[in-house]
Order: C-alpha cells, then structure tokens, then sequence
C-alpha cells in the first residue's frame, strides 16, 4: 500500500514536469546575466541560492552594478516579489498545522509555476500528507533544476566576449516577463505609467523616480480596474 | 558595484524579500487576511515594476532620452517576436544578434 505523501509526490511531479522544461532558457539567461555585471560564479551562484526569484535577481542586476544605495534595491526586490504574497494569502490553510521549518521551507520554495499548476489541487485536497507530498516533491525538483541550469549559465558565461554587451540579456528577460502580462487593459496602463514615469522622474534625488514611477503604475492600474468595471453592465 | 562583505549583504537583503513575501501568510497561519482592494492593486506591481525597469533602460542612450539607439531597436524587435512566437530562445538569440549587429557592425 502507497502513502499517501508518495502518491500527492508523484502527481506533484508529473503535473509539474511539462513546466520545468520551460525553466530551462530562464535559469541560463540568469546565469550569464549575473555574471555581466560582474558577480564572480560563487557570488552568482550565491544569489542564485539566497534569492531564489528570477524576476528580482533579474530586475536588481542593473541596480546593484550601478551601485544604486542598498534600500532601492530592497525595495525593488520587495515589489517585485509582492505578488507572491497573494499566492502566500490562498495557499496558507494548506500548510495550517504544519510544523515552522516546514512552512518556511515551503515559502522559501514557493514560486510562480508551482502556484499555477498546483494551487487548485491543493486547496481541494483534503488529507495533509499528500497535500504535502504534493507541494514539496516538485518544489525541491524546481529548485534543483533552476541551480543545475543557472550554474551552466553562470560557467558558460566565462567563455563568452567581455565586449558583447551581455547585460542587454537582462533588460531583453525583463521585456519578455511583462508582455505576457499585457493583456488586460489596467495591465497595459500600469506598465505604461510605471515605465514613464520612471523615465520623466529619473533625475529625483535618491534615484527615488524608480520608486515613485512603480507606485504611480500600481495606482493608474487600479484605479483603471474601478473605472472600467464601474462602466461594465452587471 | 559594491564588493565582498557588502555585496554579500546586498544579496541577503534582496533574498529575505523572497522568503517575507513568500512567507507573509504561510508563516502567519490564518491569522492574517489580505484586503481585497489591497490583493487587486498588488496585482499591478510585477507590471508596473519590470516596465519601470524596463523602459528607462530601453529610452535612455547615453544619459539623454533617444527616440532612436540600438538598444530601444533591438528591444522592439525582441516585443515583436515575443508576441509572435512561443520559443522561449529566439527573443535572446534575435535581440542580441541585432544589438551586436548594430553597435559592432554598424558602429552605431
């Protein structure tokens, strides 16, 4: 007789498989994008670990290399990892009961895919033990797919030209991030003021314009949401 | 760039960002619940950040807003193949072929 943590574990992983492949092209593009800047491949790999979020690895490149001051960057990591607090907010009753290192290990482990794939499953089930099987099998094999591919970028980047303008991989993985997201028209507005504004500000003290020009972006989507959906017919 | 000790701690702060939002409500149980206006404006933050981080790099060239530089064309076509195809390598191989193309080959 199979446990039940084995079955939730082998349904983790094959719901998760086909996306894992995906990752592929992500965890390289990060490897080379932190080595442009010129992290070492232990520095590198050193974020790689601690931060474990392409998107805020990605987006705080070009903040760390300019030597922007240590709060801009947390706060830019801060905001771009806010969404994950919404999938924090529907996944917490199914790791009500568990023991703390257990839930930290989880949120540490909790990303994007994972939430997409599995989060419907999850709050359905009912026994904990494949719930947890569930979550953790195909969430320590993300993560071991992301170090093996992001370390084959980060040594792959040693053989590359110093001159080929590598860092134009961060801002080209940063641009192919956001388009998918383009679809709803508060999204468009949000990007589009948040982008503005982060040019027409960018001479604030305090490099604060990346800041203001986030929060103005988070600001006109929402109040565009209200707009549109007050004009809608119920 | 900052170096050693404080680089360290850079990559330290940016990290627990990770773990405190990922672990806002998993570590509180279900003590906490996230307002509705409050969960529908987060979702215009990953939007409203990556473009901020985005567009200033593609526009500005060389400290001045410039309508026309490499960079804002190499952009525009990895946008355009972004939206055109599925293959997660073409946006990179196409978008820094042109770059290295047009600043290399063309010396712009």
């Amino acid at each position: 007789m199979e446990s039940a943590f084995r079955r939730g574990a082998r349904e983790g992983l094959r719901d998760f498989l086909p996306l894992s492949v995906g990752l592929v092209p992500w965890a390289m593009v990060t490897g080379i994008a932190m080595r442009s800047i010129g992290l070492s491949p232990l520095e590198a790999m050193g974020m790689n670990v601690l931060v474990y979020a392409g998107t805020a690895q990605l987006g705080t490149l070009p903040l760390i290399a300019s030597g922007a001051p240590l709060w801009l960057i947390f706060a830019t990591a801060m905001v771009l990892n806010l969404r994950f607090v919404i999938f924090s907010a529907a996944l917490a009753p199914v790791f009500h009961g568990h023991p703390l290192m257990r839930r930290l290990a989880s949120s540490y482990l909790l990303v994007d895919g994972l939430f997409a794939v599995g989060a419907d499953k999850l709050i359905k089930a009912d026994d904990p033990h494949w719930r947890w099987g569930y979550y953790i099998a195909p969430s320590v094999y993300c993560w071991l797919v992301w170090q093996c591919c992001t370390l084959v970028g980060v040594l792959g980047a040693s053989v590359m030209p110093r001159d080929w303008s590598l860092e134009f991989m961060t801002t080209i993985a940063l641009t192919v991030m956001v388009i998918p997201m383009l679809r709803e028209r508060p999204m468009w507005l949000a990007a589009l003021v948040g982008g503005l504004g982060a040019v027409l500000l960018r001479d604030l003290p305090l490099r604060m314009g990346l800041i203001v020009g986030i929060a103005l972006g988070i600001g006109a989507g929402f109040l565009a949401e209200r707009a549109l959906s007050g004009r809608a017919p119920r | 760039m900052s170096e050693g000790i404080w680089l360290w701690l850079t990559l330290l702060a940016i990290g627990s960002t990770t773990v405190l939002t990922r672990g806002s409500f998993i570590l509180l149980g279900e003590k906490g619940r996230l307002p509705p206006a409050l969960q529908r404006a987060l979702r215009y933050a990953p939007a409203a950040a990556l473009s901020a981080l985005v567009v200033p790099d593609l526009l500005i060239d060389g400290g001045e807003v410039s309508p026309f530089n490499p960079k804002l064309a190499a952009g525009l076509v990895v946008i355009a193949v972004a939206l055109r195809w599925r293959n997660p390598w073409l946006p990179f191989l196409l978008g820094m072929g042109l770059l290295l193309l047009m600043r290399k080959g063309l010396g712009w």
